[in-house]
């Protein structure tokens, strides 16, 4: 669960978990009251569950905002003392990304002992580095997750602020800059891994859902670098073919493909070639649905 | 033991050679055992008389002796005499004969009738005439007797042999290899038997040495044959051997390969060919078969039709090139192959085109063929063209403009995008009072000018009128019965202002101009946004538009003002150069490029289109519609005829009013005609559209505003120019009313003149007379009713007779499957999505499958702190099924037979005519008829959306059983068994689903009562009873003192209520739109969904199910 940062100097970058900042400001597209959202909900302590289908920019939301939070204008209480470990126009909050799966267990995400040479060792997983260290913790998928973690969650998420350590007896208390954000896809939710409602209850919700054509047009070019008239063509692509959502399609081709199709592009590919690897062939395998959106993508494109 | 005649017999035979004695000595014993005494003497004495008959008949002694005691088991005494006498005769003639009708006997006798063995005894004899070879052919036909016994009625094996008699007379050697087939051959076949042996009866007399041929070839022609055409397949045969068809044999095989090729159910269809063609010229079948093959790998069987007529015509004119056609040895055929292979099908890009047009419109549209929309009588006529009311898009069922597929499809394409345009691009959207962005507002002005001339009108007729009255009042002396000449004036106020788009067109005196003007610069404004939006169909709709414009009609041979209007047609396609414009009128020519130009932007939107009509219909309507000679033209280039300016058109249309006021010489020139339309723009009905969706919408909330009636419709179609009549007043008046009719219907009006609850049939009497019942049937079974007056159930009170449905057929499963595909994978994954549950791992189990090592780990570092340990270090994988039982309760009542589209005609059934040609438009007729049956009804989605269901069930596992219910009166509430709930799925089931068919009334308690029953015995954690029906509970009595709808609903909701009590989760579907009513007080707080569109019943119940197991 280390996240290496997208410039690699020598060879690569290792961080601690807890340690993984966002340095440079990550492009985002404010599509809404979001960005004021999320600042109130974090100010207040208030756990933040973002609902939106695959590739609408969840998770670059959440990065956007670990940047900007973190950034000294935001005034954020500080623990006296960490100031000083801090380097030159670094930022302080840290973010820790957990994608869930139906495997995860508690002790995954709080710690376990581990044996060695002179006996056992306990080392503290994710969730509580992150708690320790004032990160903003943001759980990918959290519905694929056993039930059993979810509730972990729950002392968390409340005034306590809180993380009771079982194995070791002990409760953490969460630092100042600690926020709990989880997200999840409405989309393919089979009413069997809904949320429960004691959990849900412990957000604010924020939906997202792909952006309005005129700003996807623009997110499509800055991301992908190509031209105004292939983000434009894009985005009309990926607005008929949500049309298609209801009508066979699970889901409709999300912002991020577009942006693939459109870098693909920007590198000389023909936008139909383009369109049809990126779009077409990745969201179905259904032949006459194939059929269907690649005619979708002909009529525009020429 | 040796009394009487026996000693004497034994002497006698002793005189034969020895071995006959032997073999008498040694069946004597056995024989004992079936005979008396009496009998012995006379079984001995008929052995004796075969034995002396001639002189090698004592072998055929021996042998009547061998067998004896074996025939003796199955014969009683006086037909074993009448089967020894047989041999007795046979020996006569032959000893080797009787030999093998004696040898034979032994494996005959048990499989065949006494009576008939002298009959069959007989068939042997009258192969044997005498001759060495003849009695060979004779003692083989014995020999393979009991195989052909044991396998064929006696009928048939005696129509063999008289045919292998037939074919003696030819060659002995070929009627023996033909014995030793025919038993092999023959026994495999069914039906079709007769008529095979009838075929090669007729090829006897023609080419006898056919017949072994079919023999051989037979056998497969019936593997490859669909089971229900062979019988008709060798029925051809016959008749074509009749008629002296030389190689049968070639068109069996011929014949059975093609078939083969053939889709199973297409077989009958060419079958149907074949019989047109032996009316004609028989020669033609074998060709024609022959190049079926070859044909079908080049166009589909439903276009075969085209190419088949053609030959068939050719064959009547002229046999030898109509066989050239057939064998694709002329030129006609392979072109016309090639046309046909070229052409593209609706129905085969249906589905893409259906998913290209939904993405585009966003909205959940349907493709038919165009022939549908004319079929439903609401106003449309032209069958070829593409159109689209709003919901639908309709277009043409075959495009063979281009000599390739691939061109063909763009067409389709570009059709398509343009009828979806008007949707995308809200054509039909107008709102009279929306300002516009590219003019200013001129229609309220023309308003007031119209309501101006409309009231001018009236004043007239009324002055007319009251003229008319005063001349019959004065003229008479009172008792004259005045007869109005005219309307009274004040009637003559009109409907159209009903929609906007109705209201717009009514501002023009010459509504048919006006509306045509707008016709076609819509049609201009949607294509150009299309290659804006849509720059991808840019090069294809170009090039249409350039075929379109090269097709279209000479402006210099129109009248003026008809030519100024395709003027705009040749501008709305792309063209401005070289326009030929009258010289008189050039800068009317102008003008109109200018206020067409104003609509080629992205931001002009319909309410701009109606403004521009307004302006060139100011224009053109000042322009005589008279001719003018070639010369007074000039090609004119208007590309950029400069921006559109309001002085200018002013004081344009002030000219063109000067001129016409100066020039009023009487006569405006010739009427005005309707250009030509544009063939892929298609049938554009916006007023239609507008007022389809308008009474939709007021159906659906009732009430307030006062309804339309039929006679304010039909006015309302009599103004609209939209719809095209050229036939006489009186058929225009009576199609009027049928369309109004129709629309009424299609809008869920309830039809004039009907009186709620009618077709229910009266509430006579009700059964609060009688008392309990009792079920004395098996499979009856007896409920409680609740009477909610009395507060009560009244016990015993309907009888539930279980039955199982009949089978049908298994491929209305099939065919529903394939019609659904997409949305059938879809529902499979939706519902594989559920499943994963129950095999997901449970870690920190007591005992399991194996060691979780996470916890194992964890464990032994506690041992290591000194801390307890979880002692959970197992895990398991969950098998156990989703505990979900479910049943399906289907509404089978009479008013399920509610037929979805209406209008559908019914399959012409005459019987063929004899007159070739006749015989192949009744077929053409006939065949359409079947391929294009697209009258769906209530309970054909029911059913599909039950397979869709069922498909998607067995790939989860869960128990589940569906019923139908209906009935009639309390004690016959009929509950049919579709599958039982603890029934395997099998073609059984598939095949029970086709004969599912409205019946009676729906009484819906009972019927669930007896499904809690069902459900009650099934052991599983959830269980659910899905209620689909298509309106209220109603059955005879089911109501107090006959009125009371409410007694229905009251009992349905306490049978739900006891279904929840038994921890069922109830769950009700209904497809009547005015369902919200009684549901809710039918339903309480149980779950129950009304169904806007009936058509997406197939689509949703798989949903809802899904969703109803998934919470707990």
């Amino acid at each position: 669960m280390v996240e290496a940062a997208p410039e690699t100097e020598a060879h690569f970058k290792e961080y601690a978990i807890e340690e993984f900042l966002v340095r440079d400001e990550p492009y985002y597209r404010p599509i809404g009251d979001e960005i004021e959202l999320f600042t109130a909900a974090y100010r207040q302590h208030i756990p933040v569950l973002l609902k939106g289908p695959t590739g609408c920019g969840k998770t670059r939301f959440v990065e956007f905002m670990a940047w900007q939070l973190g950034r000294p204008m935001a005034t954020i209480k500080e623990k006296s003392g960490k100031e000083e470990e801090l380097k030159e126009g670094e930022v302080r909050v840290p973010l820790v990304t957990i994608a869930c799966h139906e495997d995860l267990t508690a002790s995954d995400l709080v710690g376990r002992y581990l044996l060695d040479a002179n006996g056992t060792r306990w080392i503290d997983g994710p969730m509580t580095r992150a708690v320790k260290n004032g990160a903003i913790l943001y759980l990918d998928e959290v519905v694929e997750a056993r039930k059993d973690t979810t509730v972990l969650i729950h002392p968390l998420t409340d005034h306590r602020r809180i993380l009771p350590i079982e194995k070791t007896g002990s409760i953490v208390e969460a630092d100042d800059r600690f926020l709990l954000c989880v997200s999840y896809n409405p989309g393919y939710q089979s009413a069997l891994k809904d949320l429960k409602h004691s959990t849900r209850q412990r957000f604010i919700s924020i939906e997202f859902y792909y952006p309005p054509a005129d700003i996807e047009t623009e997110i499509i070019q800055r991301e992908s670098g190509c031209s105004k008239e292939h983000a434009d063509a894009l985005a009309k692509l990926g607005e008929k073919i949500r049309n298609l959502e209801e009508h066979g399609l699970q889901e409709g081709a999300s912002t991020r493909l577009l942006i693939y199709a459109g870098r693909l592009m920007s590198e000389g590919i023909t936008p139909r070639r383009a369109a049809q690897v990126a779009i077409v062939w990745t969201l179905t395998d259904d032949p006459e649905l194939q059929r269907s959106i690649e005619e979708v993508s002909s009529s525009i494109f020429e | 033991m040796t009394s009487g005649p026996i000693p004497e017999i034994e002497a006698e035979l002793a005189k034969l050679p020895p071995a006959v004695l032997e073999a008498y000595h040694e069946a004597n014993d056995s024989v004992k055992e079936s005979f008396g005494e009496e009998e012995i003497g006379l079984w001995a004495k008929e052995g004796l008389t075969i034995g002396t008959q001639t002189v090698r008949s004592w072998e055929s002694a021996i042998e009547y002796y061998r067998v004896s005691p074996e025939v003796s088991k199955f014969l009683s005494f006086p037909s074993f005499m009448q089967w020894a006498r047989c041999g007795t005769y046979l020996a006569q003639d032959s000893p080797t004969l009787a030999v093998s009708f004696f040898n034979s006997s032994v494996s005959i006798v048990p499989n065949l009738r006494p009576q008939y063995i002298p009959r069959w005894a007989g068939l042997g004899r009258s192969l044997y005439k005498g001759t060495w070879k003849s009695s060979t052919l004779a003692a083989k036909f014995f020999e393979v007797s009991p195989d052909l016994v044991r396998n064929l009625p006696f009928w048939d094996v005696e129509v063999f042999a008289s045919l292998i008699e037939a074919l003696s007379y030819k060659s002995y050697d070929v009627a023996g290899e033909c014995l030793v087939l025919g038993r092999d051959v023959l026994p495999a076949m069914g039906r079709e038997r007769e008529p095979f042996l009838a075929m090669s009866r007729a090829l006897i007399d023609t080419s006898w040495r056919e017949v072994k041929t079919c023999l051989e070839l037979v056998p497969r022609a019936l593997q490859q044959v669909d089971e229900a055409q062979t019988g008709r397949f060798l029925k051809l045969g016959e008749r074509l051997a009749k008629v002296g068809l030389r190689n049968t044999s070639k068109f069996l095989s011929d014949g059975t390969q093609a078939l083969s090729k053939v889709p199973q159910g297409s077989q009958g269809y060419i079958l149907d060919l074949c019989d047109a063609l032996v009316v004609i010229t028989p020669d033609a079948v074998p060709p024609f078969l022959k190049s079926l093959d070859d044909v079908l790998n080049r166009i589909t069987v439903s276009q075969l039709d085209t190419w088949f007529q053609h030959g068939a015509h050719l064959l009547q004119e002229n046999p030898e090139s109509g066989i050239a056609f057939f064998k694709i040895e002329s030129n006609t055929s392979e072109s016309m192959l090639e046309t046909l292979s070229s052409s593209l099908e609706l129905d085969r890009v249906k589905s893409i085109l259906r998913l290209y047009c939904r993405a585009l419109a966003g909205t959940g549209l349907e493709i038919f063929d165009s022939q549908e929309l004319v079929s439903r009588n609401i106003g449309w006529v032209d069958e070829g063209t593409a159109s689209t009311d709003g919901t639908k898009i309709f277009l043409p069922p075959v495009v063979d403009h281009y000599t390739n597929k691939q061109d063909n499809f763009s067409w389709f394409k570009v059709v398509s995008t343009h009828q979806v345009a008007h949707l995308e691009f809200g054509s039909f959207e107008y709102e009279f009072e929306k300002p516009t962005s590219q003019f200013e507002d001129l229609r309220h002005e023309m308003e007031q000018k119209a309501i101006q001339r409309k009231e001018d009108q009236r004043a007239l007729a009324k002055e007319d009128y009251d003229m008319a009255a005063r001349l019959l009042t004065s003229g008479a002396e009172g008792d004259v019965e005045m007869t109005p000449m005219f309307d009274d004036p004040n009637d003559m106020g009109s409907m159209r202002t009903f929609t906007d788009i109705g209201r717009f067109l009514e501002l023009f005196e010459n509504s048919r101009l006006g509306f045509d003007i707008f016709a076609v610069l819509e049609d201009c404004r949607l294509d150009y946004r299309i290659k804006v939006e849509y720059p991808g169909i840019r090069a294809v709709s170009s090039r249409v538009q350039g075929e379109t414009l090269a097709n279209r009609p000479r402006i210099e041979d129109m009248p003026l003002q008809q030519g100024l209007v395709e003027l705009l047609v040749h501008m709305s396609l792309d063209q401005f150069q070289d326009l030929p414009v009258a010289i008189e009128y050039k800068e009317a020519g102008e003008m109109l490029s200018s206020i067409l130009h104003q609509l080629r932007t992205a931001e002009a939107n319909v309410e701009d289109t109606a403004e521009a009509t307004l302006r060139a219909y100011e224009i053109i309507s000042r322009v005589p519609n008279e001719q003018e000679e070639d010369d007074q033209f000039e090609e004119q280039d208007l590309e950029e005829p400069g921006d559109f300016s309001e002085e200018d058109y002013q004081s344009l249309v002030d000219q063109l009013q000067a001129g016409m006021d100066a020039s009023s010489d009487g006569g405006d020139g010739e009427s005005y005609e309707s250009p030509d339309p544009v063939d892929y723009r298609g049938d554009f009905k916006p007023e239609m559209v507008q007022l389809m969706t308008k009474l939709q919408a007021d159906s659906g909330e009732q009430g307030e505003a006062q309804p339309m009636t039929q006679e304010m419709l039909e006015q309302l179609l009599q103004e609209s120019p939209e719809l095209e009549m050229d036939a006489e007043q009186g058929e225009v008046d009576s199609n009027m009313s049928m369309f109004a009719q129709n629309i009424m219907k299609e809008a869920g009006a309830p039809p004039p003149n009907s009186q709620p609850g009618e077709g229910y049939g009266p509430l006579l009497h009700d059964d609060d007379s009688g008392g309990e019942l009792e079920a004395r049937e098996p499979e009856t079974y007896v409920y409680d009713e609740w009477d909610f007056r009395a507060n009560d159930y009244k016990p015993r009170w309907c009888i539930v007779k279980e039955k199982l449905v009949e089978e049908g057929d298994a491929t209305f499963y099939q065919e529903s499957l394939k019609t659904y595909s997409a949305l059938s994978n879809h529902i499979r994954r939706q519902f594989e999505l559920i499943m994963p549950e129950s095999m997901r791992k449970t870690y920190r189990l007591v005992d399991g499958e194996d060691i979780d090592l996470n916890a194992a780990l964890e464990a032994w570092a506690d041992l290591r702190m000194g801390v307890p340990p979880d002692e959970k270090i197992y895990w398991h994988r969950n098998r156990n099924r989703r505990e979900v039982a479910v049943v399906f309760l289907l509404d089978m009542s009479a008013s399920t037979a509610e037929a979805i589209d209406e209008g559908r005609q019914t399959v012409d059934d005459r019987d063929a005519p004899d007159d070739p040609v006749e015989y192949m438009v009744w077929l053409r007729r006939r065949r359409e008829g079947l391929v294009r049956r697209n009258y769906k009804r209530i309970i054909d989605l029911e059913k599909e959306g039950t397979t869709l269901l069922i498909n998607a069930l067995e790939s989860i596992g869960d128990t589940y059983g569906i019923y139908g219910f209906s009935g009639y009166g309390r004690e016959n509430v009929e509950f049919y068994v579709i599958k039982d709930i603890n029934e395997e799925f099998s073609d059984k089931v598939k095949r029970r689903i086709d004969k599912v068919t409205p019946l009676h009334a729906t009484r819906m308690g009972a019927a669930i009562r007896h499904a809690i029953t069902k459900l009650d015995n099934q052991d599983a954690k959830t269980k659910i009873m899905f209620l689909i029906s298509d309106g209220r509970p109603q059955d005879r009595g089911y109501s107090r003192e006959g009125v009371e709808k409410e007694y229905a609903v009251h009992d349905t909701h306490m049978a739900l209520v006891e279904a929840k009590h038994k921890d069922i989760i109830p769950f009700c579907l209904t497809v009547d739109k005015a369902g919200h009513d009684y549901l809710k007080s039918m339903c309480g707080d149980m779950g129950y969904e009304v169904l806007a569109d009936i058509w997406s019943l197939p689509e949703r119940l798989p949903m809802l199910y899904r969703q109803l197991t998934a919470v707990r």
